[in-house]
């Protein structure tokens, strides 16, 4: 390597016009190029390599719509999901009424009793009337959204039999009323003629499909307070599903698996098989009673039963006797404590996989040493169902033999009565409906009045499930938006996670069947919108959870600078540094040289 | 959070019609369930007690459903996985076949290898076998709190064809010998049964009196019944067992008498009645070699309880005594004492199997398993003298190498006694799937014929060990790998008790009548593999790194160096020779900062000099210390 740029002295090629050469600030000849070029070649394919580097370090991350997700949280966090409903009111015997100022009058009572506020899952109302006088002459408001074919409902007969009959008249009558978009529900109100005995007394009924008659005489009078009812009916028991405002449960009491499957245990324990042993013939109450129950809730959950037969499981509260009640007592306040979780091995179910949600429903048979065995209200009187409730879990039904005294040797296995099961059962569905959020009453008060709710043989009344699907889709779509909010802010705070592609599917296509409920119900299909927003929820439950989430170790940056920097520290350190040297060095000679020129140049 | 009921709600007018549908006496056969319990004094003043619980469900469609004795969780694993027929043993302790017996029903059923075995059978088309196996594998890891989930990778299980002595296609078997067996395991066992450990037989099971023993085998068979009807479902067995060796308590009194004892005294519990949900309930002493009379109380020995029933066997005696009668005031606690020195020896397989590892370092090795004829062997029936009127024995041998030991099969090697055989007269058949790296392990079956006069046999064979990737050891690594135990068992050997009474509302002693496959486990290899420095890797990158780094660096410096204008400063400095100090200092400071320094040709050029370098030197102190602060910055807001 032949040295250019620092000649050892000054030269001689121009002797007698060169003027005075001071090496420390001066060159005669131009600073080579050569050193600099190669470090900067250096230089500049070391960073050239950067990029491939990063390219080879990179992971895998498939692109989550970050942007749908956002877009969908917000939507539904702003603007709460509503059903439309149609509320059809027809007055009976009603002559001096316009229905178009009857509609306006209901409009005004919803509006009050709603409150203005749109609950997520609440009702888009629609109106119509249909006032029929005495004499069989009908007018509707425009546009009639039933046919309701005037004359078909008589004012003096009608509600003479059965109340389920009168239902079912009404289902003949309403036959025909799909009812346009939604569901459609009907309140029929009689004015019967006065003096047919009975007196002022108004009977109102809410039935088992979608209707609701209120029955009495001299109600053109009061006209006001029949439509304050009528609106009542509608807003607070079709619309609320007969929920006190602050009683309403909150979403995540729903007690269904995010992956919209809930099993129901049910557990027969003895406490102490030495004393007496019971069994049940549960299969056939499964077929019976239970298969109406899960095919009518079909639509929110799959629903699985199970049973079996638990022996030596004691409760884990003490019990005390009651010398006035003849009986062993356990309070409200030991009801934290009854489940004894030790003994009880109630047993998740293999059937649920997975993320279902199990039900627990136990009966539990109390052993001879606290025999009649009951539960005593706040109030100091015996509950009438011997059972309670703990949400999310399930319930516990205390059931007593008949007699209380011991089998005298060996204890035979005897069965419970059927009628002794018919009960249980009963206070299961009540209990169950609990756990969903209605109440076991068969009757709803307010400051009006008191309305008679007809149950249903399948549990839920129809109008009860309708609120049930709307309730049901409008928490899972927030569950899904928030679970999705969640899995996005994740992957967005840890930049080095490995995402798969069937994440990114999974949350396609939740956000797909979340956009398809929220389009389903403004369409008013009750059940199709449950069941995609099920999906949806399930689906971003998946992601969301996905194996591949869960693990631990990816491939982090203080993994990536321990593997690299040995290296590539040191390696750069010369490299920037023999650069930026020779640029500096290069700069200095310049200086120097033209320092001669101009020295030249002047002499 | 418990609120009350007020159920007022009494709808349900429908049920009136089901009323009448809820029949009872329907003549459907119940769920049974059915305790035992066998006791045993052994030859080596041990005791053996093996518990047996039988839990039946009738056909049925509606298993793992609903339930009244049977466990639903088992029925629904049943119902989930398509089972047909499913054996999983906990183990602890080996078997002592000379001492304990190698040749009755007990030991060939109850003496297990160490660890945990599983095998299943399914009824599933053939592809997807593989995939029940390991949904399974992962479902009973949950219920027993276990690891048999490691079961379920392809390289620790195997499908037997003819081997293992059942023939199935769909049979698989796998085996996890480093299991450590404990309470945990017992506890979820115990669940299965509908007293648990409250009530009846199995209240004796106090932990530490089972687990203080020799050995202890937790063992849950399950198998389908076929109903045999159309459109019914099968009915299912489940058979749980558990057999444990225990040391009676004794003070030796100097006269050689077999240790006296009592359940109270082997268990530190009594019996207090039997589980009410029991069909039968008893409890059996089984006493070999006696030459006496069956008499409950003889000049030998002396029961504290009168038995119920007393059977006859070939060799022995069989006391039955039902604990019905037994209450908390009148507890059922069997007691046995000796009153003169006995002895006796238990009937052996014919041959006695043992296994071991030949060879030394980390690189190659061999295993044998060497048979050696029993004393009894003479004394045996089942003998195949069809063969052309010779006398043979045939044995079985299965058995799985892991992939990691990577066998030669060319160097298989029989010998019988002492000399090599070449020829096909011994092994009869063979059956070989060698093992894939990392994706399934090697299995080898056998089957031998031995002539009956023979003394030992033995054979061998060769591996070479792999080497695994850092991944795939487990966290104790320099302990060694464990290849799990052999079956050799004897198709032609079957064990029962030959009882001449009619038994089957027995159901421990109908199953010891019913013949079964003699066999016998040999014990747990352990193969200490080489074992990595687990640091390499790192330590790997940062020297090769370091190397690198190195070479470039004086790559780059001998590139732009300039060698005359360095000779030229060298010999300027040698011109003016300064203070040793001044010197020391001036190539101190020219080779902090990276050039040659201009020579100091005076003292306020080096003072300009030192205070130029001192400044520069603060400030790449404080850039080097800058990075770091924003390295840490970033690396911790993480």
């Amino acid at each position: 390597m032949e040295e250019t740029s620092d000649h050892p002295n000054p030269t001689t090629s121009t002797p007698g016009t060169t003027p005075e050469l001071d090496p420390k600030t001066m060159r005669s000849s131009k600073p080579g190029l050569k050193r600099l070029l190669i470090t900067t070649t250096v230089l500049f394919s070391f960073l050239s390599g950067l990029p491939f580097l990063w390219k080879s370090v990179e992971i895998y991350r498939s692109q989550l719509p970050f942007h749908d997700i956002d877009s969908l949280s917000d939507q539904i966090k702003s603007t709460p999901l509503r059903f439309p409903c149609t509320f059809h009111a027809v007055f009976i015997g009603f002559g001096s009424n316009d229905p178009d100022q009857l509609r306006s009058e209901i409009q005004d009572g919803v509006n009050q009793l709603t409150g203005g506020s749109s609950q997520c899952g609440s009702c888009n109302v629609s109106i119509s009337v249909t006032v029929q006088s005495p004499d069989e002459l009908c007018s509707e408001t425009f546009p009639s959204t039933c046919s309701y074919r005037c004359g078909v409902i008589k004012r003096d007969s009608f509600g003479g039999g059965l109340d389920d009959e009168v239902d079912e008249s009404l289902d003949d009558v309403f036959g025909g009323c799909s009812g346009g978009i939604g569901k459609m529900y009907s309140v029929v109100v009689v004015n019967k003629e006065k003096g047919n005995g009975g007196g002022d007394e108004v009977k109102a009924v809410v039935g088992k499909r979608r209707h609701a008659w209120i029955v009495g005489s001299g109600l053109e009078e009061r006209y006001g307070e029949v439509v304050g009812r009528v609106s009542e009916v509608f807003v607070n028991v079709f619309m609320n599903g007969g929920r006190e405002e602050g009683d309403s449960i909150r979403g995540e009491f729903m007690p269904v698996g995010s992956d919209g499957r809930l099993v129901l245990s049910f557990s027969l324990l003895n406490s102490n098989p030495r004393d007496w042993i019971y069994d049940w013939d549960f299969q056939r109450i499964d077929e019976g009673l239970l298969a109406p129950v899960t095919k009518a809730l079909a639509p929110i959950a799959d629903i699985s039963v199970e049973s079996q037969v638990l022996y030596h499981t004691p409760k884990s509260s003490f019990s005390s006797w009651d010398e006035k009640l003849q009986s062993y007592i356990f309070r409200t306040s030991d009801l934290p404590f009854f489940v004894n979780s030790n003994e009880w091995h109630l047993d998740t179910s293999a059937g649920a996989s997975g993320r279902s949600k199990i039900l627990q429903f136990v009966v539990y048979i109390p052993s001879g040493k606290e025999c009649p065995l009951h539960l005593q209200l706040p109030n100091g009187e015996i509950s009438k169902t011997n059972g309670f409730i703990s949400p999310m879990w399930g319930s516990v039904i205390v059931w007593n033999p008949r007699n209380c005294d011991k089998d005298s040797e060996s204890p035979s296995r005897n069965m419970i009565s059927p009628q002794d099961l018919e009960q249980i059962v009963e206070v299961f569905l009540g209990q169950f409906r609990q756990l969903f959020g209605f109440k076991s009453e068969a009757i709803y008060t307010s400051e009006l009045g008191s309305y008679k709710i007809l149950p249903s043989e399948r549990g839920f009344t129809e109008w009860e499930l309708d609120v049930l699907s709307r309730k049901h889709t409008c928490f899972n779509l927030h569950s899904c938006a928030t679970t999705l909010g969640s899995l996005s802010r994740l992957v967005q705070s840890l930049p080095r996670m490995i995402i798969k592609d069937e994440i990114g599917e999974q949350v396609k296509y939740s956000l797909k069947a979340a956009k398809l409920a929220q389009s389903n119900a403004s369409l008013g299909g009750y059940s199709s919108s449950a069941s995609s927003s099920r999906e949806a929820r399930s689906l971003a439950e998946n992601a969301f959870f996905h194996p591949s989430i869960m693990s631990v170790s990816y491939f982090s940056y203080e993994h990536c600078f321990a593997v690299y920097s040995p290296f590539f520290l040191p390696v750069a350190g010369h490299v920037v540094l023999a650069a930026l040297r020779e640029w500096k060095r290069y700069k200095q000679e310049k200086a120097k040289y033209l320092t001669w020129l101009t020295r030249k140049k002047t002499a | 959070m418990a609120r009350t009921v007020l159920t007022w709600w009494i709808p349900l007018l429908i049920l009136q019609s089901f009323l009448l549908a809820i029949a009872f006496g329907s003549n459907e056969v119940e769920e049974e369930f059915s305790e035992s319990l066998l006791l045993k004094p052994l030859p080596d003043r041990k005791v053996l007690a093996h518990f047996h619980f039988e839990n039946r469900a009738p056909p049925s469609n509606s298993h793992g459903r609903h339930h009244h004795l049977f466990p639903k969780a088992i029925s629904q694993l049943v119902q989930k996985f398509r089972v047909k027929e499913m054996e999983l043993s906990f183990t602890q302790g080996r078997w002592n076949h000379e001492h304990w017996g190698g040749f009755d029903s007990l030991s060939s059923m109850n003496a297990k290898p160490v660890g945990v075995e599983l095998w299943a059978v399914f009824d599933v088309p053939h592809s997807q076998v593989d995939t029940s196996w390991k949904n399974l594998t992962h479902a009973l890891s949950g219920l027993f709190c276990a690891s048999i989930n490691f079961l379920e990778s392809s390289t620790s299980y195997a499908a037997p064809t003819w081997g293992f002595g059942r023939s199935a296609d769909k049979l698989r078997y796998g085996s996890l010998p480093r299991e450590a067996v404990c309470t945990e395991n017992l506890t979820p066992w115990l669940k299965l049964l509908p007293c648990r450990d409250k009530d009846g037989i199995s209240a004796l099971m106090n932990r530490p009196s089972v687990y203080r023993g020799f050995y202890h085998s937790q063992r849950l068979h399950l198998s389908m019944v076929d109903s045999g009807e159309e459109g019914l479902g099968s009915g299912m067995l489940l058979e749980q067992s558990l057999t444990v060796v225990l040391q009676p308590d004794t003070v030796y009194d100097g006269k050689d008498l077999q240790p006296s004892w009592s359940l109270s005294s082997l268990f530190g519990r009594k019996v207090v009645g039997k589980c009410v949900l029991a069909k039968s309930s008893n409890v059996y002493l089984q006493m070999e070699g006696l030459a006496h009379q069956a008499l409950w109380k003889n000049e030998e020995f002396e029961l504290s309880t009168q038995p119920d029933r007393i059977l006859r066997e070939n060799s022995s005696f069989l006391y039955i005594f039902n604990i019905d009668k037994s209450s908390d005031s009148e507890p059922f606690d069997l007691g046995l004492t000796w009153k003169l020195p006995s002895k006796w020896s238990c009937q052996q397989a014919p041959l006695h199997a043992s296994r071991f590892l030949m060879g030394s370092g980390n690189e190659r090795g061999a295993i044998a398993i060497l048979l050696k004829a029993t004393e009894s062997q003479d004394k045996l029936s089942g003998r195949d003298l069809t063969n052309g009127g010779r006398c043979t024995i045939r044995a079985n041998v299965f058995q799985i190498f892991p992939w990691y030991v990577k066998v030669y099969y060319h160097t298989l090697q029989i010998f019988v006694d002492q000399q090599q055989n070449t020829s096909g007269e011994v092994l009869k058949k063979i059956n070989v799937s060698p093992s894939t790296d990392k994706m399934s392990s090697g299995m080898m079956e056998m089957m031998l014929e031995l002539p009956c006069e023979v003394k030992s046999a033995a054979i061998s064979i060769e591996y070479d060990k792999g080497f695994l990737h850092i991944d795939e050891y487990p966290p104790d690594a320099n302990q060694g790998f464990d290849i799990p135990s052999a079956l050799i068992s004897f198709p032609d050997h079957h064990a029962s008790l030959d009882f001449k009474e009619e038994l089957s509302t027995l159901p421990l002693l109908s199953k010891f009548k019913d013949k079964s496959l003699v066999r016998s486990y040999t014990e747990v290899l352990l193969v200490p593999l080489t074992t990595p420095d687990f640091s390499m890797p790192y330590n790997v990158i940062t020297i090769t790194c370091t190397v690198f780094a190195l070479y470039f660096g004086s790559l780059l410096n001998a590139l732009r160096r300039r060698i005359g204008e360095e000779e030229r400063f060298l010999k300027s400095k040698a011109g003016k020779k300064t203070g040793g100090l001044k010197q020391l200092l001036s190539r101190f400071t020219a080779k902090i900062r990276g050039r040659p320094a201009e020579s100091p040709s005076s003292e306020s050029t080096a003072a300009a000099q030192s205070s130029v370098l001192s400044s520069k030197l603060l400030f790449k102190i404080i850039l080097v210390a800058g990075v770091a602060a924003t390295w840490q910055y970033f690396s911790t807001d993480k």
